[in-house]
């Protein structure tokens, strides 16, 4: 007899209130991309002026394209450099890496972020991109690994250990066998990584060079004057781009992204 | 190979070429109209690029912590003074800026840059009251003093419908003019006064908010607010705009008010000094500097712009004030670091309590 | 001669095992080696100058003061540490941001879990799309998603009007809900929402049907399914979720910044204020380190906790 999947009444009801949590503020963001208000305060009426005015305002969809390119590279990065930590924290008994994985998570990002410019200062190194994507790898590798080692504990080691002993290599055990168990708990890990680097602006800001900028620095240079309804449409306009990136990454690589 | 080298230098010098042609503005955003820039840019034959900060004390953490590559920034007073004691900055070149002549002199020489050897005024605002007219005149509330933020017996009309700005020396400020002090008062006995004032008025504040006040005022959730002259003039706009029946006014309290001068200077490590000169003469031109002044209703020190910026502006006494209230209003100097630490756990204390 | 064999065979092994081990030791650090080399290079070492800058002083007008002093006398001093020791409101308010990031933790772990074992239940073609739905409004602007509570929460929204009328008829006087301790809790919420639910996803995502399926044959009930089965197996899942929020909602500022009222200072505000209100780097410094150092704590008391329970 096979068993219905248990998502109870009750549970969908929950579930559904959570989400409408999550949603109500998005349309909103969305809703006021449109209205026709500098301030954006509340609802004057309906325009799609911001959004032409986006069209012609190249710094704003530059700042924009950098934030994802640094963040698509960040979260790349940093998921493969959590993943191995994960990893390692949970084979071996490290002592170093868990601090070092766990403490750019609770130590203050402007400390961070003040420490970094100093830092690349002292070793000349130019601002720019490059500064930027580099202070965000740092401090997304934690989440990723500390994810990927919570979905690892509690996995059932049997099947790495059959597989050795059926003749694979310690690679090809943790490629063929592990880490198809552990994906939902790496794109997790990559999911929060890319959220974490897209939005982030105190570390940004700090190790961003004379000429280049992301979106979150444009926006917040934007709040002692008005945050208006432009910045709704480039939102919106960015969570939509990203959207069609993953699903068409997942149509193209369906493997690699898909729930063992 | 040597074709991938030769490509690959035309490459990095065509980019170096292009990089040497920039001119590198850290400034406020929306503070300066694009116009302005592409004008300039057409003027010069170069291009300029923006970054920008809201926030003076971002800048200066910025460029304590080493940060360059910046030609001009736009520091507001007290963070102009800073960074000339730091020796932040390069001494201008006056012969190189002949429209010098048209800056009104009251706006010159100021306590931190006597004879402008480091800067150039650029812009200014004036941080005093913006109010629901409809509102304080229904509640027969006086805005010509301060007292309408600080006075209990007032506040218990408005509670909870009054916002101050989350600056400390702002607000204390505000609170040492109330009493009568000087706004550049180091007094500890004076201070004490000050925190006193500020946390019997706080119950009846609804919070300390500098960016998001005008907003507040405009949808009338806030009927008070301690605020900057350009922001109260951008709510009333916005407030027209949404068919609000109600006006946002600008308050000038009769014991003065802090004066916020947005000067423009060269950084020292400058990459193109050269360039920051031609842009701050450019600026220095009335039609040019007038351009900001009817973009966000700033106040201007250029008297030769006064002739293209828009009447409604113009006549406005809280953005350009008149003789009789600019002589009340002063500009906040610098705290050295044991004035700052003080300054900074009477504000922790304010905000905890 | 068997002695010899036996010799040959066990030196054998042994050169086998010493292989095997050299390989061991050499995949742990080819694994552990990379992240450990870059948090050293780019996270480690730029800290430790800033963790540095708390036994010196600030400079008199930004940034920090020099380490040796025009006499070439080491310019380092104590008196940063002493400061938090001798002063309690810093404690005070690092209490108060203790108790908002417990209560934070607490609400996002009871609105998380539903919906993370909803998605982790759904069938296989849904479970990607529901997940990335989960953290799309994250894409957006953090600026611009807290300013939409404004509005939400704001005295002449749906919502606040709503509440006032249904205290309203229970005789209660209208509340305010924005610029509050509420609103700021709602904040910092709804910002750290999907740290949760994503790590609790990957925990119950691997859960086997077959084990609830046996239960439920043995007679037990949908709660008892819950609380004997499931939430035991996705206890390192809920660790994962919790660190990943208690631990930034600690040091957060913006959230209370711009929905806080007048007394909801966190003690990431005034970090925040050491560093770009008052240029004070060292005092900055002292009580970023004291923050950290509670929060690994923390996660280092829930590490100890999780162990002992590895009996299912």
């Amino acid at each position: 007899m096979t068993k219905v999947i248990r998502r109870p009444l009750g549970l969908w009801l929950v579930a559904l209130a959570v989400y409408a949590f999550l949603y109500v503020p998005l349309i909103i963001v969305v809703v006021y991309s449109f209205n026709d208000s500098q301030l954006n305060a509340e609802w004057v009426g309906f325009t799609l002026d911001w959004y032409r005015k986006l069209f012609h305002n190249d710094e704003m969809l530059k700042a924009a394209g950098n934030s994802l390119m640094i963040a698509l590279v960040a979260s790349a990065a940093s998921t493969l450099l959590g993943t191995m930590a994960g990893f390692a924290m949970h084979r071996y008994k490290l002592k170093l890496l868990p601090l070092l994985v766990l403490t750019p998570i609770a130590i203050p990002e402007i400390l961070v972020g003040v420490s970094l410019l100093i830092f690349f200062v002292m070793l000349n190194i130019t601002l720019g991109l490059v500064s930027i994507a580099l202070a965000h790898i740092a401090f997304c590798i934690g989440f990723v690994a500390i994810v990927v080692r919570s979905r690892l504990s509690g996995m059932d080691e049997s099947l790495t250990e059959a597989a050795r002993d059926c003749g694979a290599t310690p690679m090809q055990a943790f490629r063929l066998v592990t880490l198809p168990l552990i994906m939902p708990g790496v794109v997790a890990g990559a999911l929060m990584a890319f959220t974490l680097s897209i939005d982030d602006f105190v570390i940004t800001f700090f190790t961003a060079g004379a000429n280049a900028s992301t979106l979150p620095l444009q926006i917040y240079s934007m709040i002692k004057i008005a945050v208006t309804p432009e910045v709704n449409a480039v939102s919106t306009l960015l969570m939509g781009l990203t959207l069609l990136l993953i699903i068409i990454a997942s149509k193209l690589a369906p493997n690699a992204i898909r729930s063992s | 190979m040597k074709k991938l080298l030769t490509v690959a230098t035309l490459l990095f010098a065509s980019i170096s070429a292009q990089a040497a042609d920039e001119l590198r503005l850290y400034n406020w955003n929306n503070y300066i109209a694009p116009e302005t820039v592409q004008r300039f840019e057409a003027f010069c034959k170069c291009k300029v690029v923006q970054t920008y900060y809201g926030d003076n004390e971002e800048m200066l953490a910025k460029l304590a912590a080493g940060a360059k590559g910046y030609d001009i920034i736009v520091p507001t007073g007290n963070a102009l003074d800073a960074l000339i004691k730091q020796q932040a900055l390069l001494p201008l070149d006056k012969s190189q800026l002949p429209n010098l002549k048209n800056v009104n002199p009251a706006y010159l020489n100021t306590d931190f840059d006597k004879g402008n050897k480091y800067s150039v005024p650029y812009a200014y605002t004036v941080t005093l009251m913006g109010y629901n007219d409809q509102k304080m005149k229904e509640l027969g509330i006086p805005v010509d003093s301060w007292a309408a933020i600080f006075d209990p017996k007032i506040l218990v009309k408005i509670k909870g419908k009054v916002t101050v700005l989350d600056s400390a020396n702002e607000l204390m400020a505000a609170a040492l003019k109330y009493l009568g002090y000087s706004a550049n008062d180091t007094d500890e006995a004076h201070w004490q006064q000050a925190k006193d004032v500020i946390l019997k008025a706080k119950p009846y504040w609804a919070a300390f908010n500098g960016s998001s006040y005008i907003k507040e005022l405009t949808v009338g959730n806030i009927w008070l607010a301690h605020g900057y002259s350009n922001d109260i003039f951008q709510a009333d706009v916005d407030a027209q705009k949404a068919g609000r029946k109600f006006h946002i006014r600008h308050a000038m309290p009769k014991e003065g008010a802090v004066l916020a001068l947005d000067s423009m200077v060269i950084h020292k490590a400058a990459p193109r000094p050269d360039l920051a000169l031609k842009f701050i003469n450019f600026m220095l031109d009335g039609k040019n500097a007038a351009e900001l002044s009817n973009l966000i209703g700033s106040g201007n020190p250029n008297a030769d712009a006064a002739r293209y910026i828009k009447p409604e502006i113009a006549n406005n006494p809280a953005i350009f004030p008149d003789k009789a209230g600019f002589a009340k209003l002063e500009m906040l100097k610098d705290l050295n670091s044991k004035q700052r630490r003080a300054m900074n756990r009477m504000w922790t204390e304010i905000r905890a309590r | 001669m068997s002695k010899v064999a036996n010799t040959v065979a066990s030196e054998a092994a042994k050169k086998l095992s010493d292989a095997a081990e050299k390989r061991g030791r050499m995949a742990r650090w080819l694994i552990s080696g990379p992240p450990l080399f870059y948090l050293l290079l780019f996270f480690a070492i730029p800290s430790l100058i800033m963790v540095f800058a708390s036994i010196r002083y600030a400079g008199d007008y930004g940034g920090l003061a020099p380490v040796f002093d025009e006499a070439g006398k080491l310019n380092l001093t104590l008196e940063n540490f002493q400061r938090f020791t001798s002063d309690f409101i810093y404690t005070a308010i690092f209490l108060k941001s203790l108790m908002y990031a417990v209560i934070t933790t607490f609400c996002c772990l009871l609105m998380a879990y539903p919906l993370a074992l909803l998605i982790a239940r759904s069938p296989k073609k849904y479970r990607d799309l529901l997940i990335l739905l989960v953290i799309l409004p994250f894409w957006s602007n953090f600026l611009i998603r807290v300013y939409a509570w404004m509005i939400i929460l704001g005295p002449q929204s749906g919502l606040t009007q709503a509440v006032n009328y249904v205290l309203g008829l229970a005789g209660i006087e209208p509340v305010r809900l924005l610029f509050t301790a509420f609103s700021v809790i709602v904040g910092l919420v709804y910002v750290h929402l999907p740290f949760m639910v994503l790590p609790l996803y990957a925990n119950l995502e691997k859960h086997d049907p077959a084990l609830v399926d046996a239960a439920q044959d043995l007679g037990a009930s949908a709660w008892q399914r819950f609380w004997r089965i499931t939430f035991p197996l996705s206890l390192p899942g809920v660790y994962a979720g919790a660190a990943l929020v208690f631990i930034p909602a600690l040091g957060i500022f913006a959230v209370s910044d711009i929905l806080g009222g007048t007394g909801s200072d966190m003690i990431g505000n005034v970090i925040k204020q050491q560093f770009l209100e008052t240029r004070d780097w060292p005092f900055g410094s002292v009580l970023s380190i004291v923050l950290t150092v509670a929060a690994l704590v923390a996660a280092g008391i829930a590490v100890l906790v999780a162990k002992p329970r590895r009996t299912a």
